[in-house]
C-alpha cells in the first residue's frame, strides 16, 4: 500500500496503528463517492526486526460533494467504559459548512462514530482530543469544546492566544493550559527587580478546568514570562500537597530551549539543536532515564536526556513522526522514529527503534543516523581526559619533588661520608663553598639617596644668628595651634623640645600656664618615586654603598639639588591647646616659650646636656580676629593641588591624630591605594610638600591628610592624619574595599618596624655603654689606692673586636681579654665611691634603661 | 506580589556573587571558578530563553559580565577567541530596543549600540561590558579597536571633552579618560570595573611597549614599559615587564640601567630566570667576564635545582594582565633557557676567554648531557645559542687540546670524522648553475640544492677540521708521522670540493663556508710542513709552505716557516731575500687581512695559535747575522 502524506500514525499497546484514507478500487470504476478509512495494526517482530501487519479494518464513508480528511488522532479514555481507545477526528467539508466527526477504534478493528458537529468555519488552531472522548479548539482567541456526553459546542469564558497543553490535573479534571495577553493590575509599582513578569513581558499563563469551569493560577505551572516563548508543554507530574498544586512539567520554546519546571520554577535549561520546536513528550526507557522527545517544525527530532542536567542525547533529521511505546515488549518504553522516505513507499519501511541504551533496531536500508554521538558525552570525555591529565601532572610534580629530595639526601650523605673519611685519615674537613657568593653587585639593597639626603642636607650650614625663624598661630576647629619654626642646625643641637604657653596678663585667680600639647612635625619634600624609573640618565657603573654614619661622604656624593629642599630644613615645633577656655577672656596675650635640652658641641651622649628655655615671642588672640577668620586654615582646591600654606598644613597635622599603616601585598602592586586616594577620596597634594595629600571629599572625612610612601611596588606605609577615630575607621573601611584581600594592613604604633628596631639597638647600646662607663669611671679609680695600673691602657675598644673574631688566634686573644675583664670587675666590686657620684650614676643608668624599655614597648 | 523571573534571577546572581566573594581566597579556588562559570552560564542561558526586555537587560548584561569573567578565570590560559557572549548581549540590547544588527561586525555593533541606545539604566552595564570587550581585543592585539571603543565610551559620557592631545599615547589616555560607572549594590560584580580599567591600562602599556620594542623604537618602548611597570599588576607580570625594560635599555646602549631593571625583576620574582640570562648577556656586552660567568653559573644551578613550576595565579582576580599579554616577542624575550644551553654558553665563554680547564669541564658536562638525549630537551628553533653539534665537538676537542689532553681530543675528532663520512659526496661540485633561472624547479630546486650544497660544505669543513685537530694533536704528542697522515687526509678531503664560477650570488651564498675551508687548508699545509721539518724532509716542507703562501700570500706564519725551510735547505740567500720581502711587506698587509676577515669559527682559533711560528727571534737573528756577513763579504 502506498504511503501518503496524510497518513496518521498512532502507537497503541505496543502496536503501531496506521490510518489511511483511500477510495475503494471498485468505487473508482463505478464513480461511487465513498471513502474508506483503513487501519492497519503493525507489530514489531524481534526476529525479523521488521514491522508486520497483524490485522486491519476498514470504515466506509459516503462522501458525495465533499472532501473527507483526517485531522488528528489520539488515544483517549472512553467515558462509558473507562477504556483508552484510539480516536480519530475526521473532517467533511461541504459547501457552506464543515462537518466534523469523531471515530473510536475498538480492538476488533471496528470503527464506532462517537459524535459529530457542524461549524461554519474550519478548525485550525490548537485542536486537542481528550477524555470523553472530547475535543477542544481555539478560534478567534476563544476556547471551544465539545464532548461525547454533551454533544454541544460550548465556549469557555476566556480570551487566549494559544493552548499549550491539555490534560488531567489531579483534583481538577481536564485542564487547558493557555496563554493570554496580560491584564495588569493597576497597582503595579515598577521598583527595582520586583517588576512582575506580566509587566515586563506582557503575557500570562492560566489554567482552565473544563469540568468545573474554574480558572487556575498559571504561576504554579511556570512564570508568566515564559508565556511569550512557550510553544508546547508536557505536564509530567501533578500532585496536591496541603491543597497546593505541585506540578512538574517540561516546555519547549521559540527560543529553542527545553526547560524543566518544578512548581513554577525553572530547574533546568537545555538548548535545542534545531529551530522551531513544536512538541515535546516524555519517554521512560529501561535505563531509568527520563527522555524528552522534541519534534521540530522542520521535520527534525531530538532527544533530551535528564540526568544531572539536561543534555541533548541524540538528534535526527527527516523524521516523519516519533512514537513512544513498548514496541519490542521489553517492559519499558522505546522511541520509534519513522523517517520520511521518498524512495521506499511501503509503510514502516524506514524506521528506528531505540531507547538510547541497549535497544537499537533499525531498518537497515536507507536510514540515516545523522549525528552519531551526543555532544555532551563527548564533552564529558574531554573533561575526564583533562582531569586525568591534571592528576598525571600533579603526580609527576610530586615525583620530581621526591627525586629532588632524594638528590639532596644523597648529597648530604656523600658530604658526611667525606667528612668521616677526612676524620679517619686525620685531615681537616673543608666544607664546600657555596657558589652563590660573590655576586654582590646584583643583590645589594636599594637605598634611597633622596630620602637620606633630605634629612641631612643642611648639616653643614653655619650656625644661624637667629634660632627662631617664625612664630605663627592657627585656629583649627576647637583648637589653637601655635607653631615655632626653628632653624635646622639649632634644632639638631636640641633634644626633648617642647613649647609652653604662658598668659601675659595678670588674672589673679587663674594660673597663667596654659595646658598644651607639643608636637614636632617633619615634612619631607622629596618624592617617593622609584629611582630607576624617574631617571633617564645612565647610572654610574657600580652603585655607591651609602654609609649612613659617614655624613661627610654623603654630602660629597650628592650635591644639594636645589635651594628649596634646603629651605625646608627648618623644623617646626607646635603646641596645641583648647581654644574655647582662652576665648573666655575675650582678648588674650600669651608668651610662647621653648624648652629643650641643649647638647654640647661634641655629639657625646655621655656629656651632660643642659636644659634651656628660649622666649620665642608673643601671640595675641581676640574673638574678633577669630570671627574674621584671620587665623583659620584655608585649604582650597586649585587645579590638581591644594592651596594651603605650610603653616596651615602644619596646623592641621598638629591637631590630627597620626596613624601609620604598613600595607603589604603579596601578589599585586599597590597602585589601587594611590588611585583610591586621588579618586575616591578626592585628594590633592599640597603644593609645598607633595608627599602629603589633602582629602577634599565632602562629609566627615574632609580635611583628613594622607601620606602614602611606597617602599617598593608591593609594600608601602600609609599615614593617616585624622580628626578622630571615627574618620579613621571610615577611611580604613573605604580602603578595605579597594585593596585586594591578599593585602595585609598593619598598624604601626610609631614609625616603621625597621626604624624602631634600629632605635632599640641604639638604646640598648647606649644602656650598655652607660653601665660600662659608670663602672670604669676615673673618679672611682682615684678613690681606690689599689694598683691596677696597666688597666688604663686596656680600655676596651669595640672596633677591633670584629676583626679579632675572624681568626682562631684572635678568638683566643679575645677570650683572654674577657677573662681579664671578669677578674677586674670581680675586684672592682669591692671598691668604694662617694655618694654623689653614685647617685649620678644610678640616675644615668635608670634613664638609659627607661629609654630602651620604652623602645621595647613601642616595638611590641 | 507574585515572584517574577527578574527577581529570581537577581537573587540567584546575588547569591552566586556572594558565594564567590566569601570563598575566592579559599584553597579550592580553581574548582570554585569552574563551578561558578557553569552556574553563571546556566543562569544566562535561562535568561536568554526569554525575549530581551529593557527592565531585565541591566541584570542580564551584568550577569553576562560576571559570566565572561568566570570564563576567563576558569580557563587560566591566555584569552584567545572572541567571546560570542558579548555579541549576543549587544544583539539582545538591540532586540529590546526594536533594532537589529545581525549583519554588523562587532566593532560596528558596538558603535550602533553605544550611539543609538540611550536608556539610562543600560549605560553602566554596557560600559562594563565594553571594558571586557576591550580586554578581548587587547588579547588579540587589536589596539586600534580598543582605542575606538574607549573613544565611543567616553564620547557617550560627555561630548564636550576634547579629544586627547597626545597622539603618541592615545590609547592609554583614552582608557584613562574613561569614567568607570559606579558599582551599584543591586548588580554586584565579581571583579570591579575599576580593577578592570587598571588591568587594561597596564596591559595596553605593556603591549604597546612590546610593539615598539619589536619595531625598534626603544625610547618610546621604554616609556610605555615604564608606564606598565608603574601600573596595577601582579608580581608575575611585573617580573615580565622588568626584563623587557632591561632588554630595551640594553638595546639603547644603557647597560647599567638594564642591569638595574633586571635586578628589579629578580627582586620581584626570584624565579625570573630569563632575567638572569639577560644579566649574563649584559655583562658579556660590558666585557665583565667574571660577572658574566658568575651569572651563567648561577643560572645553570637555578635551572638544575628548581624546574620552573607553574606558578599559580592570584586567586582573587579573574581577569589578569597576564591573560591579555601573550605576544611572540614576549615569549622570545622571556624564553626559558635549557640547562644544556646554559652549559654550552659557559663552555664557549670559557674557551673564548682562555679559561681552558673550566672550558674542558663544561664541554665534557655538556657532552654528557648530550648523551642523555638533547633532542628532547632543547628547542632547536634558531633562538637557541647552541651551534650545530659537530661544531660543539670540535670546540670541545679544541679545549681538550689546549688543556694538553691530546688523546682525548683525537678521540672526539674521530667521532666527528666518522659521523660525517657518509654525508660528504666523493666530489662536491659547487656550481653557479644553481642561480640560473632555467633551473627546472625554480623555487624548491634552488632552495633544496643550495641547502644541500651548503650542508655538504659544512660537513666537509667539520671533517677537515677534525683531521686538522688530530694532526696538531699528534704533532703535540711527537708523533710526526701520524700527524703528517692526518694533515694529508685533511688536504685530500679538501680536494673534493670543486668550485666553479664566481658570480656575485655565488660568493654571497658560499663565501663563509669557502673562507673556512681555505683557512683549514692553510693551517693544514702549515701543519704538515712543520711536521715534515721535524722529520727532516725539508723539501716537502718547503713545498707545503709554498702552497700555503699561495693560498694566503701574506700569512706571517707560512712565510716564516718558508724562510726556515729554505734556511735549513741551506738556500740561505733565498731565505734572506724572502725574509726581507716579508718583513717589509707584512705589517701593512697583515693588518689589512685581519681587519677584513670575518671571525673564525671558535674551533679553529686554537689551530691558528698553534700554527704561529715559534722561533721568529732566533731565525731573525741568524738571518740578520747572515745578511751582515754577506754585506761584509760584498763590501
Amino acid at each position: 500500500m502506498l504511503l501518503s502524506e496524510q497518513d496518521q500514525f498512532l502507537s497503541y499497546n505496543g502496536e503501531v496503528l496506521v490510518f489511511q484514507l483511500s477510495k475503494p478500487k471498485r468505487a473508482e470504476e463505478v464513480g461511487d463517492k465513498t471513502m474508506n478509512l483503513c487501519v492497519r495494526r503493525m507489530a514489531f517482530n524481534r526476529d525479523t526486526k521488521l514491522f508486520v501487519q497483524k490485522s486491519s479494518g476498514v470504515f466506509s464513508m459516503g462522501a458525495s460533494h465533499s472532501k473527507i480528511e483526517m485531522i488528528c488522532c489520539s488515544c483517549t479514555t472512553d467515558s462509558r467504559t473507562g477504556i483508552i481507545l484510539p480516536c480519530i477526528l475526521m473532517k467533511q467539508k461541504k459547501r457552506n459548512n464543515v462537518k466534523y466527526f469523531l471515530l473510536l477504534l475498538h480492538s476488533s478493528n471496528q470503527f464506532e462514530p462517537s459524535f459529530y458537529f457542524k461549524l461554519d468555519y474550519e478548525l485550525k488552531e490548537d485542536i486537542r482530543l481528550f477524555a470523553g472522548p472530547s475535543l477542544l479548539w481555539r478560534h478567534a482567541n476563544k476556547l471551544f469544546y465539545i464532548s461525547s456526553n454533551t454533544r454541544v459546542v460550548q465556549s469557555a469564558p476566556v480570551q487566549l492566544s494559544s493552548v499549550v497543553w491539555t490534560g488531567e490535573i489531579v483534583g481538577e479534571g481536564t485542564v487547558v493550559l493557555g496563554i493570554r495577553t496580560a491584564c495588569l493590575p493597576e497597582t503595579e509599582d515598577p521598583d527595582g527587580f520586583s517588576v512582575s513578569d506580566r509587566a515586563i513581558w506582557g503575557s500570562e499563563f492560566f489554567g482552565y478546568a473544563i469540568q468545573t469551569q474554574k480558572m487556575l493560577t498559571g504561576t504554579c505551572f511556570m512564570p508568566h514570562a515564559y508565556g511569550r516563548v512557550v510553544s508546547s508543554v508536557y505536564v509530567c507530574k501533578s500532585e496536591r500537597l496541603k491543597k497546593q498544586l505541585r506540578i512538574s512539567l517540561v516546555a519547549v520554546t521559540h527560543k529553542n530551549q527545553l526547560i524543566w519546571f518544578q512548581n513554577g520554577v525553572p530547574k533546568g535549561v537545555c538548548e535545542l539543536p534545531y529551530e522551531k520546536p513544536c512538541s515535546v513528550k516524555p519517554a521512560l526507557t529501561s535505563s531509568n532515564d527520563l527522555l524528552f522527545v522534541v519534534s521540530f517544525a522542520s521535520g527534525n527530532s531530538c532527544v533530551v536526556q535528564r540526568r544531572d542536567s539536561l543534555q541533548v542525547a541524540s538528534k535526527w533529521q527527516k523524521v516523519k513522526c516519533v512514537l513512544v511505546d513498548d514496541f519490542i515488549g521489553s517492559g519499558s518504553e522505546q522511541l520509534l522514529l519513522i523517517f520520511k522516505d521518498d524512495s521506499n513507499t511501503d509503510v514502516l519501511s524506514t524506521f528506528k527503534i531505540t531507547d538510547l541504551g541497549e535497544v537499537n533496531y533499525a531498518s537497515g536500508i536507507n536510514y540515516k543516523h545523522d549525528v552519531p554521538a551526543a555532544d555532551g558525552l563527548q564533552e564529558n570525555g574531554l573533561l575526564t581526559v583533562r582531569a586525568l591529565e591534571t592528576r598525571l601532572q600533579a603526580g609527576w610534580t610530586s615525583v620530581r619533588e621526591l627525586q629532588q629530595h632524594l638528590g639532596l639526601q644523597k648529597r648530604v650523605i656523600l658530604e658526611s661520608c667525606r667528612a668521616l673519611i677526612d676524620l679517619v685519615e686525620g685531615r681537616t674537613h673543608i666544607l664546600p663553598n657555596s657558589k652563590e657568593e660573590g655576586l654582590v653587585s646584583l643583590w645589594d639593597d636599594v637605598e634611597n639617596p633622596a630620602d637620606s639626603l633630605s634629612k641631612e642636607t643642611s648639616l653643614a650650614s653655619e650656625v644661624p644668628e637667629h634660632f627662631i625663624k617664625e612664630l605663627w598661630q592657627r585656629v583649627v576647629g576647637d583648637s589653637l595651634v601655635v607653631g615655632v619654626k626653628l632653624t635646622e642646625s639649632f634644632y639638631l643641637s636640641l633634644s626633648d623640645v617642647s613649647l609652653s604657653l604662658v598668659m601675659d596678663q595678670d588674672f589673679s585667680s587663674i594660673s597663667p600656664l596654659i595646658k598644651c600639647q607639643s608636637k614636632i612635625i617633619k615634612l619631607n619634600k622629596a618624592f617617593s618615586a622609584l629611582a630607576v624609573s624617574s631617571s633617564q640618565i645612565e647610572p654610574p657603573p657600580k652603585k655607591m654603598k651609602l654609609d649612613l654614619h659617614s655624613k661627610n661622604d654623603l654630602k660629597k656624593e650628592f650635591p644639594k639639588r636645589s635651594s628649596r629642599i634646603q629651605l625646608d630644613g627648618a623644623k617646626t615645633v607646635t603646641a596645641v591647646t583648647s581654644l574655647s577656655p582662652l576665648l573666655a577672656f575675650h582678648r588674650v596675650r600669651c608668651v610662647v616659650l621653648l624648652h629643650a635640652r641643649k647638647q654640647n658641641q661634641q655629639n657625646d651622649s655621655l656629656q651632660q646636656s643642659k636644659k634651656i628655655t628660649v622666649l620665642c615671642g608673643k601671640i595675641f588672640l581676640s574673638l574678633e580676629d577669630i570671627s574674621n577668620g584671620r587665623y583659620s586654615v584655608k585649604m582650597l582646591r586649585d587645579n590638581s593641588y591644594c592651596t594651603g600654606s605650610m603653616e596651615d598644613t602644619l596646623a592641621v597635622l598638629a591637631v590630627s591624630g597620626r596613624f601609620s599603616f604598613q600595607i603589604v601585598s603579596c601578589d599585586c602592586t599597590l597602585t589601587p591605594v594611590s588611585s583610591w586616594l586621588l579618586g575616591e577620596m578626592e585628594c590633592t597634594p599640597f603644593k609645598e610638600c607633595q608627599d602629603n595629600i589633602f582629602c577634599h571629599k565632602a562629609g566627615n572625612v574632609h580635611g583628613t591628610i594622607f601620606n602614602w610612601a611606597l617602599k617598593n611596588p608591593f609594600e608601602g606605609v600609609l599615614t593617616i592624619f585624622c580628626r578622630n577615630l571615627t574618620v579613621l575607621f571610615q577611611c580604613l573601611h573605604s580602603l578595605g574595599r579597594v585593596l585586594p584581600p591578599s593585602c595585609s594592613v598593619n598598624l604601626l604604633r610609631s614609625g616603621s618596624k625597621g626604624v624602631l628596631i634600629e632605635q632599640l639597638a641604639l638604646a640598648l647600646e647606649k644602656e650598655m655603654l652607660t653601665l660600662k662607663n659608670s663602672l670604669f669611671l676615673k673618679e672611682t679609680k682615684a678613690g681606690n689606692s689599689l694598683t691596677w695600673g696597666n688597666e688604663s691602657a686596656k680600655k676596651i675598644n669595640n672596633a677591633p673586636l670584629v676583626s679579632l673574631l675572624d681568626t682562631e688566634e684572635g678568638v683566643q686573644q679575645f677570650r683572654k681579654e674577657l677573662q681579664n675583664e671578669r677578674e677586674e670587675s670581680a675586684r672592682s666590686m669591692n671598691r668604694t665611691m662617694n655618694g654623689a657620684l653614685y647617685q649620678k650614676m644610678a640616675l644615668k643608668i635608670a634613664e638609659a634603661q627607661l629609654s630602651s624599655d620604652m623602645m621595647v614597648w613601642r616595638l611590641a | 506580589p507574585e515572584p517574577g523571573c527578574l527577581q529570581t534571577w537577581a537573587a540567584h546572581s546575588r547569591a552566586l556573587v556572594g558565594r564567590w566573594t566569601t570563598a575566592r581566597c579559599g584553597g579550592r579556588a580553581r574548582q570554585m571558578r569552574r563551578q561558578q562559570r557553569d552556574e553563571f552560564r546556566a543562569l544566562l542561558l535561562s535568561i536568554r530563553g526569554l525575549p530581551a526586555a529593557l527592565p531585565a537587560l541591566p541584570l542580564e548584561l551584568t550577569i553576562l559580565y560576571n559570566s565572561l569573567l568566570f570564563t576567563v578565570g576558569a580557563s587560566d590560559s591566555a584569552i584567545k577567541q572572541e567571546p560570542e557572549g558579548i555579541r549576543q548581549g549587544l544583539l539582545r540590547v538591540l532586540e529590546a530596543c526594536g533594532a537589529c544588527g545581525e549583519d554588523l561586525g562587532t566593532e560596528e555593533l558596538w558603535q550602533k549600540v553605544l550611539q543609538e541606545v540611550t536608556v539610562e539604566e543600560l549605560q553602566a552595564p554596557l560600559h562594563r561590558l565594553g571594558a571586557l570587550q576591550a580586554a578581548w581585543w587587547l588579547a588579540a592585539s587589536q589596539l586600534g579597536s580598543v582605542a575606538g571603543l574607549f573613544q565611543l565610551l567616553s564620547a557617550a559620557e560627555d561630548l564636550g571633552r576634547s579629544p586627547c592631545g597626545e597622539v603618541q599615547n592615545k590609547l592609554l589616555s583614552v582608557i584613562k579618560a574613561w569614567q568607570v560607572p559606579p558599582e551599584g549594590a543591586s548588580l554586584p560584580l565579581v571583579q570591579s570595573a575599576k580593577d578592570l580599567k587598571e588591568i587594561l591600562c597596564t596591559a595596553a602599556a605593556f603591549l604597546q611597549g612590546l610593539q615598539e620594542l619589536e619595531a625598534g623604537n626603544f625610547p618610546t618602548a621604554l616609556s610605555h614599559l615604564q608606564e606598565a611597570a608603574g601600573g596595577f599588576c601582579s608580581k608575575k607580570i611585573l617580573a615580565k615587564i622588568y626584563p623587557c625594560l632591561g632588554c630595551c635599555a640594553q638595546q639603547m646602549g644603557k647597560p647599567q640601567t638594564a642591569l638595574q631593571y633586571l635586578k628589579r625583576a629578580l627582586q620581584v620574582d626570584f624565579q625570573c630566570l630569563p632575567a638572569l640570562s639577560h644579566v649574563a648577556a649584559v655583562y658579556h656586552e660590558l666585557g665583565e667576564i667574571d660577572a658574566e660567568m658568575q651569572a651563567l653559573t648561577l643560572l645553570y644551578e637555578a635551572l638544575g635545582n628548581n624546574p620552573p613550576a607553574a606558578a599559580s595565579s592570584s586567586p582573587y582576580f579573574l581577569m589578569q594582565t597576564e591573560l591579555l599579554v601573550h605576544t611572540p616577542v614576549l615569549t622570545s624575550l622571556l624564553r626559558h633557557h635549557h640547562p644544556s644551553e646554559v652549559k654550552y654558553l659557559l663552555a664557549q665563554r670559557c674557551l673564548q676567554y682562555g679559561r681552558v680547564a673550566d672550558a674542558v669541564e663544561h664541554y665534557l658536562d655538556f657532552l654528557s648531557l648530550l648523551q642523555e638525549g638533547l633532542q628532547q630537551q632543547v628547542p632547536l628553533d634558531g633562538s637557541s645559542p647552541l651551534p650545530r653539534i659537530p661544531e660543539v665537538f670540535l670546540e670541545a676537542a679544541s679545549a681538550l687540546e689546549q688543556a694538553g689532553r691530546h688523546q682525548d681530543a683525537i678521540t672526539l675528532c674521530e667521532e666527528v670524522i666518522s659521523r660525517t663520512t657518509d654525508l660528504i659526496p666523493q666530489v662536491l661540485r659547487v656550481e653557479e648553475r644553481l642561480e640560473q633561472p632555467e633551473c627546472p624547479l625554480p623555487g624548491a630546486g634552488l632552495a633544496g640544492g643550495l641547502l644541500s650544497q651548503k650542508e655538504s660544505l659544512c660537513c666537509l669543513a667539520w671533517r677537515a677540521a677534525g683531521y686538522l685537530h688530530q694532526g696538531w694533536a699528534w704533532a703535540k704528542l711527537g708523533e710526526s708521522k701520524e700527524a703528517v697522515t692526518q694533515f694529508s687526509r685533511c688536504l685530500s678531503d679538501l680536494l673534493r670540493v670543486q668550485l666553479h664560477g664566481s658570480g656575485i650570488k655565488w660568493t654571497e651564498n658560499f663565501q663563509a663556508e669557502v673562507e673556512v675551508l681555505q683557512k683549514i687548508r692553510l693551517l693544514s699545509l702549515i701543519g704538515r710542513g712543520t711536521q715534515f721539518l721535524e722529520l727532516g724532509r725539508h723539501k716537502e716542507a718547503l713545498l707545503d709552505f709554498q702552497h700555503s703562501l699561495q693560498i694566503s700570500s701574506g700569512d706571517p706564519a707560512a712565510a716564516s716557516y718558508l724562510v726556515q725551510a729554505l734556511w735549513k735547505l741551506n738556500r740561505k740567500q733565498e731565505a734572506a731575500a724572502q725574509w726581507q720581502k716579508f718583513s717589509q711587506g707584512s705589517p701593512g698587509e697583515d693588518g689589512q687581512q685581519q681587519g677584513q676577515g670575518r671571525p673564525l669559527p671558535l674551533y679553529l682559533v686554537s689551530c691558528l695559535e698553534q700554527a704561529m711560528f715559534p722561533h721568529s727571534e732566533p731565525l731573525a737573528r741568524s738571518i740578520q747575522d747572515y745578511l751582515g756577513t754577506a754585506a761584509q763579504d760584498t763590501s
